[in-house]
């Protein structure tokens, strides 16, 4: 009994001492219920391309895209991808990578194309995949 | 009798305090806390202990906390001063060489590698395994495969020497290409990237787009003509650009998926280090 | 005689060293108290383990490992806090400190939004019959409980059955009122499109909708009067159902957001102004 008593404490000393690798300091957990993080991050470093597409796209989120629901099947939405991919590269490349997106969007059978999950459920599809960068390519999900 | 009660009652009362932290106390202690794998505090204590006194185990422990946590710079500097005439100086040796291979440092490990001098036969087996490690993590400076593969069981050695092969030449699909195919047959570039119904989704819309832009210059619809021309455009433009961007997802997905299996396979057998327990 | 004089002797340092080492032991404990009464709680923790690594009689052992577990606490090391909570648990000598460290425990559990846990622990104290005159403590926490998980009903009927936890009683009821019916909103916007949404209070998001629905509305049913059945189908199904879809689907939304911005407004008057006992 002493036995399985030492060992249990020794196996639970070692599942939490990990905290304690790095120093803490006192912390408040906050009382408050998560909210799920819908916005869209712009980008401040934005090209002049970039902060046009951007207004244009308040614009269309204003006018439509608010009221007609929740279509887009990736993460990020179509629209959001187009002003990524411009900001990422230029005008013409942006709309290459958007027109090409668009393509894949209308493929009923994307699901077996191997889009990694993004955690809101979506395919996550980022605009950097499709920069012709190597290193910019994403495989793993991302938290946002 | 009462000279020495009241000398033993001044000696607690000054030296209360330092007690717990005499030397000898704190290594006791860092013991302790170092047997619980609370690494940082075992520091801190090994630390204070060192100031003042020399000892190999201690030296050793203080050391391998901070291989442990993951400050691997520190945990390498502590093992090298083992290097030269203590007991551990075979351990020290080899964890120094684990500490520059879990730093992620390839490069400073290849260095010291192929300078090493005296290492313990003891563990010479398992240092040229890191080093074959290293060559498959990173992938860079291949020397042959002979030579890779060399320290390890004949088990193993079919596998080793595929990651190898996939290393050396992997069967990549090349962006020119599949834009060139694209361009011949809209989508073909996609379908020989392996995305089939992607490949065929861009054929089907841009040839639709087209022939509706025919049909209505035909029947003498020009702006409905222009727009579909345009739509057309949009659609070949993209079918091209998104052939080479996926040809390109295709060689990143490949390097990916070995580049995880072959440190899942190293992981599994922790990189076939021996277990030292000290 | 001189013989058995300095056994005495001997015997006297003896006992003397060995108050002098749990003395030591004390001065220790002061030390990390200390620490602790200053914030620094790692620094504490390691000053503890001191404590009892050399409080070789175990004498302290209780009351450093309750200290060690309020330090994880505050440090929002939750999983530690409860294992060195459930460590004193175990050592307790009297009732008094197992309740306590129970009541910890299920604090621990509170704040990190482990309900069920909690509740579980809650009714296992309720039933132990050494804890009764503990009841009153046990419910306020189980409302905690409550509201941490958004439950502001069952927390209010907790609440009410005590007279002294009246503020709280208000607070949910407060929630409760201030609720908007989620089902509601989706209903009168699949009757009214955009009412939902102005309901949930986004007036002009329903406005928005309503005007969308309606153009769109508008032009399917002129295609399918003026005979331009294709036409009407396909601003029908493209624009229209899409609209009317979207509306739904933002009633539902701003409802659930208008409840947790409710919710989270409460929590946070509990966090940052409530002056009672808080987990």
């Amino acid at each position: 009994m002493r036995k399985i008593l030492y060992i249990l404490f020794v196996v639970v000393s070692t599942a939490y001492s990990q905290t304690d690798w790095q120093k803490w300091e006192a912390k408040q957990v906050s009382y408050e219920l998560p909210t799920k993080s819908v916005a869209y991050a712009q980008n401040e470093n934005a090209s002049l391309a970039g902060t046009f597409l951007n207004s244009l796209k308040s614009a269309y989120s204003f006018l439509i895209s608010d009221y007609d629901g929740d279509n887009c099947p990736f993460s990020p939405s179509c629209a959001n991808f187009f002003v990524e991919a411009v900001e990422e590269t230029n005008l013409l490349s942006g709309t290459l990578m958007f027109a090409d997106r668009f393509t894949r969007d209308m493929n009923v059978f994307k699901g077996v194309n191997h889009y990694p999950l993004h955690k809101s459920g979506k395919y996550f599809d980022p605009a950097g995949n499709y920069t012709l960068n190597l290193q910019k390519i994403k495989f793993e999900m991302v938290n946002n | 009798m009462i000279l020495l009660i009241s000398a033993a009652e001044l000696y607690s009362q000054s030296g209360a305090q330092d007690d717990l932290f005499s030397p000898n106390n704190r290594l006791k202690f860092a013991n302790h806390l170092y047997a619980e794998k609370d690494y940082l505090r075992a520091i801190g204590e090994y630390k204070e202990f060192l100031k003042s006194a020399d000892n190999d185990t201690a030296r050793f422990r203080f050391a391998n906390s901070f291989l442990r946590i993951g400050r691997f710079d520190e945990a390498a500097q502590n093992f090298k001063i083992l290097f030269i005439g203590s007991k551990l100086e075979e351990e020290a040796k080899l964890f120094y060489y684990q500490s520059l291979f879990f730093s992620k440092d390839f490069n400073a490990f290849q260095t010291n590698y192929d300078s090493r001098f005296n290492f313990p036969q003891k563990y010479s087996l398992t240092l040229d395994r890191l080093n074959s490690a290293t060559y498959f993590l990173s992938k860079t400076n291949l020397p042959s495969g002979n030579v890779l593969i060399k320290p390890f069981d004949d088990s193993l050695q079919t596998k080793l020497i595929y990651y190898y092969l996939m290393m050396k030449n992997p069967p990549k699909k090349n962006s020119v290409t599949a834009a060139l195919l694209s361009v011949a047959i809209p989508g073909a570039g996609k379908v020989y990237t392996g995305e089939l119904t992607d490949g065929l989704i861009a054929f089907g819309a841009t040839l639709l787009s087209g022939f509706l832009a025919v049909n209505n210059f035909q029947h003498d619809h020009n702006f409905r003509g222009w727009l579909f021309t345009g739509l057309t455009a949009f659609f070949y433009g993209g079918s091209i650009y998104g052939s080479a961007a996926s040809a390109q997802i295709y060689n990143a997905r490949l390097q990916f998926n070995l580049d995880s299996e072959i440190k899942l396979f190293f992981e599994e057998r922790n990189y076939f280090l021996p277990k030292i327990d000290l | 005689m001189f013989r058995i004089r300095k056994y005495f002797v001997l015997l006297g340092i003896f006992c003397l060293q060995s108050n002098y080492a749990q003395s030591t032991v004390e001065t220790q404990l002061a030390w990390a108290d200390k620490l602790f009464a200053s914030n620094q709680y790692f620094d504490a923790i390691t000053e503890y383990k001191r404590v009892l690594f050399f409080d070789e009689q175990n004498k302290l052992i209780t009351r450093v490992n309750f200290r060690i577990a309020e330090c994880y606490k505050a440090g929002a090391h939750f999983y530690e806090a409860i294992k060195y909570f459930a460590l004193v648990e175990k050592n307790s000598l009297n009732d008094s400190i197992l309740i306590e460290a129970k009541l910890e425990i299920i604090r621990c559990n509170i704040l990190r939004k482990t309900t069920e846990r909690a509740l579980q622990l809650c009714s296992e104290i309720e039933r132990d019959e050494r804890f009764y005159s503990k009841r009153d403590e046990i419910n306020y926490w189980r409302g905690w409980a409550f509201m941490f998980a958004d439950d502001w009903e069952s927390a209010s009927k907790i609440f009410a059955e005590t007279p002294a936890n009246k503020e709280l009683k208000l607070l949910c009821n407060q929630v409760i009122d201030a609720k908007v019916s989620v089902t509601f909103a989706t209903v009168i916007s699949y009757i009214l499109p955009g009412a939902g949404q102005i309901y949930s209070g986004k007036i002009l998001s329903g406005l928005m909708s309503f005007a969308w629905n309606l153009a769109a509305g508008y032009f399917t049913v002129n295609a399918f009067v003026a005979n331009r059945a294709f036409d009407g189908i396909v601003i029908g199904e493209l624009v229209w159902l899409r609209f009317y879809r979207g509306n739904i689907e933002n009633a539902k939304t701003f409802a659930l957001e208008k409840n947790l911005e409710v919710s989270n407004k409460a929590l946070k008057f509990l966090q940052n102004e409530y002056r009672g006992l808080k987990p």
